[in-house]
Formats: structure tokens, sequence, C-alpha cells
């Protein structure tokens, strides 16, 4: 079957700025960051201090109010991510009916996280910590299982194709989009809903990234994390999710469906080098193969934007810089890298699907989001930075990277509607 | 323990245990319990919750013919004494 192009129909976001992408745009335009104290939870109410006061939290209270039109309750908080974005996307994309029940759909739904639901998985070990088995919810099971998130969302919306999780830490919205991508491209499906969902600001959770030490100590939540600048001290955590609904050109067309853009390439490798320490090779491969299965489409040329892993680590922002170049040459001097990090905090296993939303935002309006803390580029990033103010998208055409703990790397070539 | 008292502490296990967005508040002893929206696995955790809550095992046979809160309130109220 002849290969077919991947459009994106609709999108939905939660996010620490909001969960209207017209606010998240506005506000991220305006350089305010998502990044401030952690309320969600007591950090004095543990035996030992955290070193980490700072991460990027969506609002409750608006996901409280979105969950209540879709007649839910909060239950767990990457899963209530997932199912507001989830609404918003299917809806964008003209695909549910205005109130359930819902008709099913042959539809995949592929979903990326980090910590899965942490929040559930979290409470069911402190109660099985105080009291032993009997501690332990009898629907434990189903909610901190990892797959919890892709199978409500199958079961609500009434979308009968496989459903599952991909795991692969930081790069797993992005992996997940990539199998999407080619089960809608192959023909094997005229649909698929995909992204990711990231609730790790659970005490636990956080308290690993605590320890780990490439979390930033900087107490100002808009210097935290400051992507690509020479005084950089390490990244934020944020939670969150984005889905999109991927679907056939000729699907689109044929539904009058409003076209977001078009996924026109993707590449993936693994480092197998360090667990956690990034490689020059193994992203630079990335991307070559994204822009190889773009060839023919696209030239490296006509890429526009870079939107970046740009966690604002030392090793990150060194490294991705460094296979940039080696994958795009002197074509890198011409296109301008920003991390979008610097506003959401790493949302971990929603930040490839979150990224590419906003990439894809920037791709329809022209504009690429600022690198609003970008005091002084650090020499060592030898790339084109984005400046502190928005600026014009010299063309239809970026790329999405994303670089995982594990090794794993993927690179998502994006192109805006009009192409 | 008034009957009172039994359904405003039931009421907080069947909260608890459910994930539908129901007005809690309005719960009363002629409140069906089909239209508490609990499914097999649901009405697991309920069962779990009266025991955490009343010291009282019940078990799926024991509810699955109640019709509404109020033989509920009766059934535990007795099996706590």
């Amino acid at each position: 079957m002849t290969q077919r192009r991947v459009v994106i129909t609709g999108i939905g976001m939660v996010t620490p700025l909001g969960i209207d992408e017209d606010v998240v745009w506005r506000r991220m335009l305006a350089g305010e960051t998502g990044i401030g104290p952690i309320t969600s939870f007591d950090q004095e109410a543990f035996i030992s201090p955290y070193k980490v006061k700072l991460a990027a939290e969506v609002d409750s209270e608006i996901v409280a109010e979105a969950l209540a039109t879709m007649r839910r309750r909060p239950v767990d908080r990457a899963l209530d991510f997932a199912m507001v974005a989830g609404d918003q996307a299917l809806r964008q994309a003209g695909l549910i009916e205005a109130e359930p029940p819902f008709e099913p759909r042959e539809v995949p739904v592929i979903i990326g996280t980090g910590t899965g639901s942490a929040q559930s998985l979290s409470q069911a070990f402190g109660r099985f910590a105080a009291k032993g088995p009997k501690g332990l919810l009898p629907s434990s099971v189903p909610r901190v299982m990892f797959n919890a998130i892709s199978a409500n969302l199958s079961m609500h919306f009434k979308l009968t194709g496989p459903n599952y999780m991909v795991i692969s830490a930081c790069t797993s919205a992005a992996n997940a989009l990539g199998d999407a991508y080619r089960r809608v491209r192959s023909g094997e499906f005229d649909i698929a809903v995909s992204g990711g969902a990231e609730g790790c600001l659970d005490p636990f959770f956080f308290g690993i990234w605590n320890n780990l030490g490439v979390l930033s100590p900087e107490p100002d939540p808009a210097m935290a994390c400051r992507p690509f600048d020479a005084e950089r001290q390490g990244t934020a955590l944020g939670e969150g999710a984005a889905l999109l609904v991927l679907e056939s050109l000729e699907s689109a067309q044929a539904r009058g469906a409003r076209v977001r853009g078009e996924i026109v390439g993707y590449g993936e490798s693994s480092d197998a080098g360090h667990i956690t320490g990034p490689n020059v090779e193994g992203q630079a491969r990335a991307i070559e193969k994204a822009l190889q299965s773009a060839a023919g489409v696209v030239e490296p040329a006509d890429v526009a934007y870079i939107n970046a892993h740009g966690t604002a680590t030392r090793t990150n922002d060194t490294t991705e810089s460094a296979a940039i170049r080696a994958a795009l040459g002197d074509v890198a001097d011409e296109i301008p890298v920003g991390s979008n990090k610097s506003f959401f905090g790493h949302t971990l296993g929603a930040c490839g699907a979150l990224e590419t939303a906003v990439t894809l935002m920037a791709l329809e309006k022209g504009l690429i989001p600022p690198n609003f803390n970008l005091v002084t580029p650090d020499p060592d990033c030898p790339v084109r930075l984005a400046g502190r103010e928005p600026e014009a998208m010299e063309g239809s055409v970026a790329l999405k990277n994303s670089f995982g703990f594990g090794g794993g790397n993927a690179v998502l070539v994006l192109a805006g509607a009009d192409r | 323990m008034d009957r009172n008292e039994v359904l405003a502490r039931l009421r907080g296990v069947l909260e608890e245990s459910s994930t539908e967005p129901i007005d809690w508040s309005q719960l009363a002893e002629t409140s069906t319990v089909a239209s508490l929206g609990f499914d097999s696995l649901s009405i697991l955790d309920v069962l779990y919750g009266i025991e955490q809550e009343f010291g009282v095992e019940l078990d799926a046979g024991d509810v699955i013919d109640l019709e509404t809160v109020g033989e509920l309130v009766a059934l535990v109220g007795e099996r706590a004494a």
C-alpha cells in the first residue's frame, strides 16, 4: 500500500501554563513561566528535606472543572490530564459526539509516559507500608497498572483499536507519536490518538529526581531552567499531558477536518552508551534518520526551527548542540533553536507530545516562541539560538528533538498545513 | 449506632470508593444503590471500605440484591451491633 501523508487534526493540552492552547501560546510569547514553588504536596511533611523546591505544576482546579464537564472526577493526576487533553483533541478533530455515549471507533491509543499513574502507585505503596496487604484497595490493580492511562482513554472514548503505553523516559511521547505515525502512514488505520501524560510531581517520584542532581538549585522560578545559557544549573520538573489526533490526509479531507500540520518524517536511535549521559553520535543519528525519512518531501535547508530537547542540564544542551551541528552541518547556522522547558519544565514522558503541539502552533502562526530567559548564550552550544523575544519563522518545517534517559532518541519532522 | 450515624459514615465510604461525579451531599436512605453507579470492581472497594470503617465483613452476595441505601444502612447497622 502506498505510504499515506499523516496530518494532525486535533490537539489537546494540559500544561503548567493552562489548558487552553490560546492562553498557553499567549503566555509563552509573553515569556511567562509555569515553574513555581511546589504547592501540590507539603515538602515539610517528610522526615528529611527536599533540596529542590520548584516545579511546573498544572492548576488542579481548572482540571477538575474540565473533568466535571466530562462527568468525571479527579482520580489520578496523569490520568486526569490525559483525559482532559484527549477530550479537547477529539472534540477539536470533530470525532466525538457532544456527550457520551460515544460511538465505537477503531482507533489506536498509543500514549507515552515516564511515571505512569504515579499518584495512584504512590498512594497504594503508602497504604501497603502502613498496613501491609490489608491496606490495599481491591481496585489497586487497574488503578496502578502502567497502562491505566491508555486503557481509560480507550474505554471513555470507545476507541477500539489497540491501546498501550510507551515507556522510554523523556523520549516516550515522541516514540508513541512515531508508532502512531507509522500505523497511519502504512494505511493500517485512518486515525490514531497519541501523545504523552505525566504526573511526576508526587512526593516519592519527585524525591528520586531531587536526589539525582540534575534539578536546578536556582530559587528564582524564571531563571531556574535556562536552556542553552552559559550559567544554567539544571532542569526543573513539570507535569501535564498533550494528545494529538493523527489522521491520513485523505481521511481528513473527506471529513472536511481542519488540518493543524503534518508529520513528514521520523527518526530514532539509541546511544547504547551511558544510562543517563547523552551521546552526540546517537542524537545526531536520530536527526539524520528523521531527515532521511523526509527526503524528497523536505530538505535540511527547509528546516526553519528546531524545538530542542533543551533540558538546561549542562550535558544535554552541549551534546544536543553538537548533535545538531553534526547532523546539519553549515545549514545549522540558519536554524533558530529553542527550548520550551523554561516554560513547562521537563514534563518527562509528555514532553515529546506537548512540545510537538507547541511546534505545530508555531508553524501555524509563523512565530518561534522565545528562549525567554537566555541571558548569556553558552559558547559551548554552537547553534543559532532563538532570542528572548518571539521571532518570525522563515519557513514551514521544524524538527522536534527528544532525547531520553536510557539513551533513546527520537526526532519528528513537522510541517505546516500549508505545505 | 443510630441510622444517621451509619449513613454519614457510609456516605464517606461510598464517596471514597466511587469514580462517579455524584453529589454525595444528596445521598439519603431513599437513594437507590443502582443510581450510585458502582460496578463489580468498585463495589469491592465499597465492601473493603465498610470493613475498614465499621469492622463489618460483607461480601458481594450480601449486597447484590439491595435496592436502597437504607437497606445497606440497616445491614451494616445490624452486623456492627
